[in-house]
């Protein structure tokens, strides 16, 4: 299938003058809030609840059914929180969103404001991130300067600020209840839930968590309407989805495409295909907490529903592609190794047993496995997923799961060969 | 949300709980329990342990039993019948142990730690890990008194979310994250909170330790009993642990009525007294030079002194209600006098109130107040635990407001009114007048529609109390009056007072000596007698003949250093019953060596005035006996009979006239009178004198009290040596700095002591604690807890000095 629809959130991508304000206006930017602002909050939310907009962070809640959780008759403030920490590994699309055009995302975050009654807003910027979190300040001063921003907002009598904030290098600080923590000066660590965000988020009043790109989608909708909205993607994933391709392929980089387009296109037209024509041996789809894929699944349409049922998910839609030189056990290991490393530390099968499977899968890389060690990284996967605090857990258990499912033959070899069968150099940390 | 109770199964049983219940509750209920390390009754939910799963019918995932609340119809299932629940049980046991160093002999934990219980009831007896452990240093003090030791930390955070939640000192956190995750401290900080202790307790591991208990003994060696905190009228529940005849060890009790699962790191750490070598445990008689005596010969020669003469008895604030009623009863009864005095400080007519009022405000009461005020009470220091309950109060959104001259710990959650000592009566009247600061808290008091709470600490002079009893019968509040040492409020309902029989009926009232005519005989003495100020200035102009110390030493504890001396020095007999005389022994005709409260079974009342009841955990030591005992002894040596030979007597006639009512009062009685100290009614004086301030004392948690002698590792975290607190304005017109001597003056002693500078003591005013190390404040004072005095640098007095 060759792919062809008018692109939407990367549609001025290569254009430098959007950066700016005059250019974004100049290209029919911020007449989303400028409808906005003469709708009630309820017709946005039912605007954003037709299209069918899902959340891009992740899990893929539907948009306009968060925002319309929001308690109203509370009398304490409401919040919008944008979720710009983007660390699962292999994704980086929000980056480029941001760089590219970050005007979009201060329009949608203020349409989302609008429709949940917030007058203050933040984005919480992953720490590494210097440069766009300077994009965004300089974005954000524009967007004062311009009306779209601080009080009476494109001419209405509503109020909007956005702040940004940075944090300080935590991957666990994207998981939502974890970054309402950290945005709050308490530790990244996830709350408990209930409350729900939504109920008692950040400072405990009513808070709306959406990805960057779950909300750079917004102003379109709102312009161009919900129907417009569903003529790409699927019916239960309308839309476009920002996909991160990295690994062995030709073309590594973010793409975007209609919800619903089968991996082998996006592998095979988008990045140039494996990296010197050699065989696909599997590939996340949706970052790396998200169970491996095999050959087998190249066809597989990207979208919610399809990856479940093919035992994965669709997560950030960051595939990394790994060819037939590639070690499963050695990329377990270097998963496994960064979810023990971000684990929080608050809960036990997440906090210890991501320390004793890297352990384990590093030995095994390293050629000192032991016939019974395979046992306990089976046993680890069924122990930990499902069974922590919180989904970062799953990551872990994610990687040892599918590797095992798809990969239990390499996993013998090391054992049997008392070395890695393709000659992947094991870890630095393990070796010295 | 509804409030409708919940009907759910869990492994197979029904049961009907209310909603918001947690399963791991609602298990406890049936008798099943869930396996937990995070889950803590009196904390809230956190989920992180992850050892408590449970099936639920319907959910895919296990869940956590701590963390989910009932649902009607659910269906629960848990390890014991659910294969999955137990598995994932046992595999999550596994990971707790991977890095446990599984040091258990040397563990003071072990033998009582629920991760060796479940690792012994269901781990595997092997472990899979071949790795090597995570180690760390250990263990390193987080005070003088926590130890902390890493390895063996379980992360269930129980510790840090009691300092969040419980205390408020957020002095320890979770650092670092993954396998890295520790519990610390900052760097060069203490562990300096008074309920620091708790956090060992609750510690599921051995992670944390108490200094005091480290290596000392094995639960299989110790003996115990259920006590009652001796220090404070909190009343906190204790478990009291003897080891070969040493009290090595004191714990909380849960009891959701009193302490909930806490006490403060006095009733915790301060246990040592009793086996102070100081302590004296035989009868002494001065007539052979202080000599040890037969308890026979004692009583004899103490009765002999006593019949037909001009005998007082003064009293501390720490015996058993049935100790109390002895004495109440034996000076009225036998000596024929109502010169007896417990008290520290008066409270008029809010003093019949409290003896004639049990529980008009409880702990539960405070928790439930959607407003309370609380007047001349710093409840951190005094009353720790009532201060624990005033913060669940404010969690669970109680507006508290403190009037007091100097901020209190609650400042965090409390709004503050700094006020003058004596000062009180003053805004508390003008506030039921509608005006000044207080005004609004009378609104909201009355708002609360009965379910306010009014709670006037002892300092705050009788004009203070009765004002703040008169404001929260304006707002329709409920009142309290909060005394500070342990059973205060036993001697006040007792009678060890002046001018009130048990009950709180006047002594001057027929009716009320009409009332305890059955059990007390109608001959009892009808007019007031002298209190505490009274009796030692009787003592000193020669108008006594026999001074009966009863667990006090006048020296120290009472605000009357300089009198109690001239009054020792002129009364011809002195009788000392203590655990030791202390100070006293110049001065001492008799000694009567009394036992230690955890040698005592009675009961003691707590500022609510709830009586609860006392075990011995070990018999008296050598000749001592119970207070009560000694002075049914004396009666009888007089030829009286207080008409009880076993405590299980007196305890049936105290239940008596306590509980059927007796000598209880009818509400309109509670009328003003005027105590028998004319100062204890007075309004501070304001001082003339601009270069002099208003002094104040009380005495804080940790000081050189006699029941927290030997308790170094309490002193070493929590005691400062003596100082005085200073407003810096003042400070800066006085020519005082932080840190340097002051010489403080008044008319009846001097002292030197450095200056703290403290911008939230009222201005104008000067705090001394009452008894730290380097200063008993009673030496400067003159009968009341304040006095006008002038301070200045001591370099300059020194200075003066050397020139004149
Ligand atoms: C460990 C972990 C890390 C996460 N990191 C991110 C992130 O970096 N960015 C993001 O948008 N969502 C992240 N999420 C998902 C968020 O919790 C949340 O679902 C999302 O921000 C909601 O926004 P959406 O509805 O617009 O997708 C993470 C979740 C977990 C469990
Ligand atoms: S699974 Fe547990 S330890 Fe891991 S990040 Fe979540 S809360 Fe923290
Ligand atoms: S020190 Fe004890 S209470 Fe604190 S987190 Fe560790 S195991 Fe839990
Ligand atoms: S609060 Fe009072 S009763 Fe409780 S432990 Fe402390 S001193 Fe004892
Ligand atoms: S006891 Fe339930 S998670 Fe710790």
């Amino acid at each position: 299938m060759a792919l062809a629809f008018e692109r939407r959130l990367t549609r001025h991508w290569g254009d430098p003058e959007v950066v700016g304000l005059d250019g974004y206006l100049a290209r029919g930017g911020y007449e989303g809030l400028r409808r906005a602002v003469s709708m009630t909050p309820e017709e946005i939310v039912e605007a954003v609840k037709a299209s069918g907009l899902r959340g891009r962070g992740g899990a893929g809640f539907p948009t306009g059914m968060k925002w319309g959780f929001v308690p109203r008759d509370t009398g304490k403030p409401t919040y919008v929180v944008v979720n710009f920490d983007e660390s699962e590994p292999g994704t980086c699309n929000n980056r480029e969103l941001v760089e590219r055009e970050p005007h979009r995302l201060l329009e949608g975050t203020a349409i989302a404001a609008l429709a949940i009654g917030c007058t203050t807003a933040f984005i919480y910027v992953r720490g590494e991130y210097l440069w766009q979190a300077l994009v965004l300040e300089r974005a954000i001063r524009e967007a004062y300067g311009g009306g779209f921003l601080g009080p009476r907002i494109a001419g209405s009598d509503r109020t909007v600020d956005i702040v940004v904030h940075r944090g300080a290098g935590a991957y666990i600080c994207g998981e939502e209840t974890a970054l309402l923590n950290s945005l709050e000066g308490l530790r990244g660590q996830p709350r408990l839930r209930p409350p729900f965000p939504a109920v008692e988020g950040l400072y405990a009043c009513p808070t709306v968590v959406n990805n960057v790109e779950t909300l750079m989608n917004v102003p379109d909708i709102i312009v161009r309407g919900p129907e417009w909205f569903r003529e790409l993607g699927t019916d239960k994933s309308p839309g476009t989805k920002m996909v991160t391709i990295s690994g062995k392929v030709e073309r590594p980089g973010n793409y975007e495409v209609p919800l619903g387009t089968p991996f082998r296109t996006v592998l095979e037209e988008l990045a140039g295909g494996v990296l010197g024509g050699r065989a696909l041996k599997a590939w996340t789809p949706g970052g790396s907490s998200t169970p491996l894929l095999t050959a087998e699944h190249v066809d597989i349409p990207l979208d919610y529903e399809s990856l479940a049922a093919a035992g994965s998910m669709l997560g950030t839609a960051a595939i990394m592609v790994m060819d037939e030189t590639d070690c499963i056990v050695d990329a377990a290991a270097r998963m496994v190794r960064f979810y023990a490393v971000e684990s929080c530390g608050k809960c036990t099968p997440c906090r210890e047993g991501g320390w004793w499977a890297t352990r384990v899968l590093d030995r095994l890389e390293a050629g000192f496995g032991r016939a019974d060690d395979l046992p306990v990284v089976r046993d680890l996967g069924r122990n930990i997923l499902f069974r922590a605090f919180c989904a970062l857990a799953d990551g872990t258990a994610s990687v040892i799961t599918s590797s095992l499912r798809h990969f239990a033959d390499e996993y013998e070899e090391h054992v049997r060969l008392g070395r890695c069968p393709l000659g992947v150099p094991h870890l630095e940390e393990v070796a010295s | 949300m509804t409030d409708e109770p919940v009907t759910l199964t869990i492994d197979g049983k029904e049961i009907t709980v209310p909603a918001q219940t947690l399963i791991i509750r609602a298990a406890e209920q049936l008798g099943i329990e869930i396996p937990r390390f995070c889950d803590h009754p009196f904390l809230e939910p956190a989920g992180a342990c992850r050892q408590c799963y449970v099936e639920i019918e319907g959910q895919p995932k296990l869940a956590t039993s701590c963390t989910v609340r009932v649902a009607p119809g659910m269906v629960v299932r848990t390890q014991e019948t659910s294969e999955l629940a137990r598995e994932a049980q046992v595999a999550n046991l596994e990971f707790l142990l991977l890095n446990h160093p599984l040091d258990c002999p040397v563990c003071d934990r072990g033998g009582e730690c629920p991760l060796q219980d479940q690792a012994l009831a269901f781990g595997p007896g092997e472990s899979r890990y071949r790795e090597a452990k995570r180690v760390y240093e250990k263990p390193i003090p987080l005070s003088p008194l926590v130890n902390l030791d890493r390895e063996r930390c379980v992360l269930c955070a129980r510790c840090t979310r009691f300092c969040d939640e419980i205390s408020g000192d957020r002095f320890i956190e979770l650092f670092e994250r993954g396998a890295g995750e520790r519990v610390s401290i900052a760097a060069g900080e203490d562990f300096r909170s008074p309920f620091s202790g708790n956090t060992i307790q609750i510690c599921p591991v051995g992670a944390l330790t108490s200094e005091t208990y480290r290596f000392v003994a094995r639960p299989f060696d110790l003996t115990s009993a259920d006590g009652v905190c001796p220090h404070c009228s909190a009343g906190c529940n204790l478990r009291v642990d003897v080891r070969r005849g040493q009290v090595v060890r004191h714990l909380a009790r849960d009891n959701a009525e009193v302490n909930d699962a806490w006490t403060c790191d006095k009733g915790r750490f301060a246990f040592r007294y009793p086996d102070d070598p100081a302590r004296i445990t035989t009868p002494l008689l001065r007539d052979r030079g202080l000599e040890p005596a037969s308890f026979g010969e004692v009583l004899g020669w103490v009765a002999d002194r006593c019949v037909g003469s001009r005998v007082a008895f003064l009293t501390g604030g720490r015996l058993l209600d049935e100790d109390y009623y002895a004495l109440s009863k034996l000076a009225r009864t036998v000596v024929g006098t109502n010169d007896l005095d417990h008290r520290r400080h008066e409270g008029g007519a809010v003093e019949v109130w409290a003896a004639s009022r049990p529980m008009s405000v409880a702990y539960a009461d405070v928790e439930r107040a959607p407003a309370v005020l609380v007047v001349g009470l710093d409840a951190e220091q005094e009353v720790p635990i009532l201060h624990l309950r005033l913060r669940k109060a404010a969690r669970k959104g109680a507006r508290i407001t403190v009037v007091h001259p100097r901020r209190t710990r609650l400042h965090d959650v409390a709004a503050h009114v700094l006020c003058r000592p004596g000062e009180e009566a003053s805004l508390l009247r003008e506030a039921v007048r509608g005006a000044g600061p207080l005004a609004s808290v009378v609104e909201e008091l009355g708002a609360a529609g009965g379910a306010g709470v009014v709670l006037a600490g002892e300092r705050c002079s009788s004009a203070g109390a009765e004002a703040a009893l008169a404001l929260a019968r304006t707002a329709g509040a409920r009142f309290g009056y909060v005394v500070r040492r342990a059973n205060d409020r036993g001697a006040l309902r007792a009678g060890v007072h002046p001018r009130l029989l048990p009950g709180g009926r006047a002594v001057d009232d027929p009716a009320g000596r009409a009332a305890l005519a059955p059990l007390w005989g109608d001959a009892l003495p009808s007019t007031p007698g002298r209190g505490r100020r009274a009796i030692l200035e009787a003592a000193a102009a020669g108008e006594l003949d026999v001074l009966f110390l009863i667990g006090i030493d006048p020296l120290t504890d009472l605000p009357d250093g300089a009198l109690a001396r001239r009054a020792l020095e002129n009364v011809p007999v002195k009788v000392v019953q203590s655990l030791e005389l202390g100070d006293l022994e110049p001065f001492a005709d008799a000694f009567l060596p009394a036992a230690a409260p955890v040698e005592k079974a009675g009961h003691v009342t707590t500022w609510e005035g709830r009586r609860q009841r006392v075990e011995p955990v070990r018999g008296p030591v050598g000749l001592s006996r119970p207070d009560w005992e000694i002075l049914a002894g004396l009666a009888a040596a007089m030829g009286g009979d207080l008409g009880f030979e076993t405590l299980d007597q007196l305890d049936a006639e105290l239940e008596r006239v306590l509980e059927a009512g007796l000598g209880t009062p009818d509400a309109g009685a509670v009328e003003p009178f005027v105590g028998p100290d004319p100062r204890g009614g007075e309004e501070a004086p304001t001082a003339a004198d601009p270069g002099s301030l208003l002094l104040f004392t009380y005495p804080l948690l940790v000081d050189e009290g006699r029941l927290s002698a030997r308790a170094d590792e309490l002193k070493a975290a929590l005691q400062d040596p003596a100082f005085v607190e200073v407003h810096p304005d003042d400070a800066a017109r006085l020519g005082l700095a932080e840190g340097a001597a002051a010489l403080v003056t008044t008319e009846a002693g001097r002292a030197e002591v450095p200056v703290r500078l403290n911008e939230h003591l009222a201005p104008g005013t000067a705090f001394v604690p009452f008894n730290n190390p380097g200063l008993v404040a009673g030496t400067l004072l003159a009968g009341s807890f304040w006095i006008p005095a002038g301070l200045e640098p001591a370099t300059v007095s020194r200075a003066r000095e050397a020139s004149a």
